[in-house]
């Protein structure tokens, strides 16, 4: 299911309300030309999985966070926001999670170099 | 006024390389902050830069106490998104094979709990030295004690060998006489009574609503499994209960991983009956691959920890991207809610009763 930037959390919502409880897992893919963040939700009762996705320009990358809706969304969003350089707004500060990256770099992403020598934190 | 205080990284009780920066009331605990990414070695980066078939000793080394598993699920994902069939009896053995790995890293976990609570010597070495038996025939059937790689893509690197069935089952009616003494060891005794029963309990909901998967997600009454709701090779033809238990403490997570290790036996002793003759040896390992535009395969898996996933966007004879759910990544995420309120003590039982493995962690 693909849906709007801005209308994620209202989706995500609807879908909980609709027995879609349990996160799987949010995860995002760089496509060179756009990123794409793609989110697994669970029907616990039915024993369904759905995933949404969310299309971004590389130029443009935020998403709001759900952890309200679902906490299980925390460590998953720190970490694209480590990997991926999508700022997750909504959030406080956060300390890195994984990486201890000067946070100029995400790992994740197309453009980071295999091999260079990335300055550390 | 709260006390902070910190354990690890380096510490025989977090299980690896894990930092507990804890805020302590008195005794109480009033939050514990896991500090991860010691071990983080950027696998998902790594297998975007190798071919498709160089990638499972990485994998292996994610979860190093139930290698196979997760080096099976990367293997089923290539299958899946090349199209590759495993032949039948393959399926059946990694069935097997699993579920000695299953056993084994249950062994450990019982091991690792009781040593957490101070049992050390007894239960450690009671439960590493059954473990000892389960990797002997892992060995037998691979060649190696702990990293196996012995899948390849459509089956098997090599088929048993013929007293390999006779073996298991001699080791499964020993595991039958074993089990019941751990349970008389550890559910009689009442230090590891008081220390596990009432203490870190994850209701119901709140362990759906922070994802918690696994023994520990079916401890906490969701009787969720993967083997059973979202089958794969021949587990939804086997005569396989339902398990989940309602307490959601961390007696009840040690209690399930005891009934997983019995039905694991009936699984294997059931697999042994139904695997039928021929060959399971798969394709020889060639790096040249069909080529794929990147397609987008899920593959699910329940490993002994909870529900491992792999979500990989297929490119030509590499990964595109390689997206793994680590299952302890995300109960280690509840360690916080679940220890909030219980004395410092408490801690390390109830990081043993979640069964971390820091490697799978970080990835």
């Amino acid at each position: 299911m693909k849906v709007e930037r801005e209308d994620l959390g209202r989706n995500l919502s609807d879908m909980k309300r609709s027995g879609y409880t349990y996160l799987v897992k949010i995860t995002a893919v760089d496509y060179s030309d756009h990123l794409e963040a793609i989110y697994i939700l669970r029907n616990m009762d039915e024993r369904k999985d759905v995933s949404v996705e969310v299309k971004l320009a590389p130029t443009d990358l935020w998403l709001d966070t759900v952890i309200s809706q679902f906490p299980a969304a925390d460590w998953y969003e720190r970490e694209l926001q480590e990997m991926f350089g999508i700022l997750i707004k909504g959030r406080k500060a956060d300390r890195l999670l994984l990486e201890k990256w000067d946070g100029r770099e995400y790992p994740l992403r197309r453009s980071f170099e295999w091999g260079k020598d990335y300055e550390r934190m | 006024m709260l006390t902070r205080i910190n354990i690890g990284p380096i510490h025989p009780s977090t299980h690896g390389v894990l930092r507990l920066v804890v805020d302590l009331d008195g005794d109480t605990i009033a939050n514990v902050e896991p500090h991860i990414g010691f071990l983080h070695r950027g696998v998902e980066k790594l297998v975007e830069t190798r071919m498709y078939m160089q990638s499972p000793p990485y994998m292996e080394k994610l979860d190093y106490i139930a290698p196979m598993s997760v080096d099976e699920l990367y293997v089923s994902t290539v299958e899946k998104a090349l199209g590759i069939e495993v032949k039948e009896r393959a399926q059946y053995q990694r069935m097997i094979l699993l579920e000695l790995q299953r056993i084994a890293s249950h062994l450990f976990f019982i091991g690792a709990l009781t040593n957490d609570m101070g049992m050390m010597f007894t239960g450690f070495m009671w439960g590493f030295r059954d473990r000892e038996l389960i990797l002997r025939l892992l060995e037998e059937a691979t060649g190696q004690r702990m990293f196996y790689v012995n899948m390849r893509l459509g089956g098997m690197v090599n088929d048993f060998h013929g007293d390999f069935e006779q073996h298991v089952l001699k080791t499964m009616d020993y595991m039958e006489k074993r089990i019941p003494e751990y349970e008389k060891f550890l559910e009689k005794n009442p230090i590891f009574k008081q220390r596990t029963k009432g203490v870190g309990v994850l209701k119901r909901d709140d362990a759906i609503a922070l994802g918690v998967s696994g023994p520990v997600l079916r401890a906490s009454g969701v009787p969720y499994d993967v083997r059973r709701d979202n089958p794969y090779y021949f587990y939804k033809e086997l005569n396989f209960r339902e398990m989940s238990l309602n307490g959601g403490d961390s007696f009840s997570r040690y209690r399930l991983r005891v009934m997983e290790m019995r039905e694991s036996m009936r699984i294997i002793r059931e697999s042994f009956r139904k695997m039928p003759e021929g060959d399971s040896t798969g394709q020889m390992v060639k790096l040249r691959m069909p080529p794929v535009k990147n397609k987008v395969v899920t593959v699910a898996r329940e490993v002994p920890r909870g529900e491992e996933l792999m979500y990989m966007v297929a490119g030509d004879q590499k990964p595109y991207r390689l997206s793994i759910r680590s299952p302890v990544f995300i109960n280690l995420h509840a360690l916080n809610h679940i220890a909030k309120g219980h004395r410092l003590a408490d801690l390390y039982p109830i990081l043993g009763s979640l069964d971390v493995v820091m490697a799978d962690v970080d990835r």
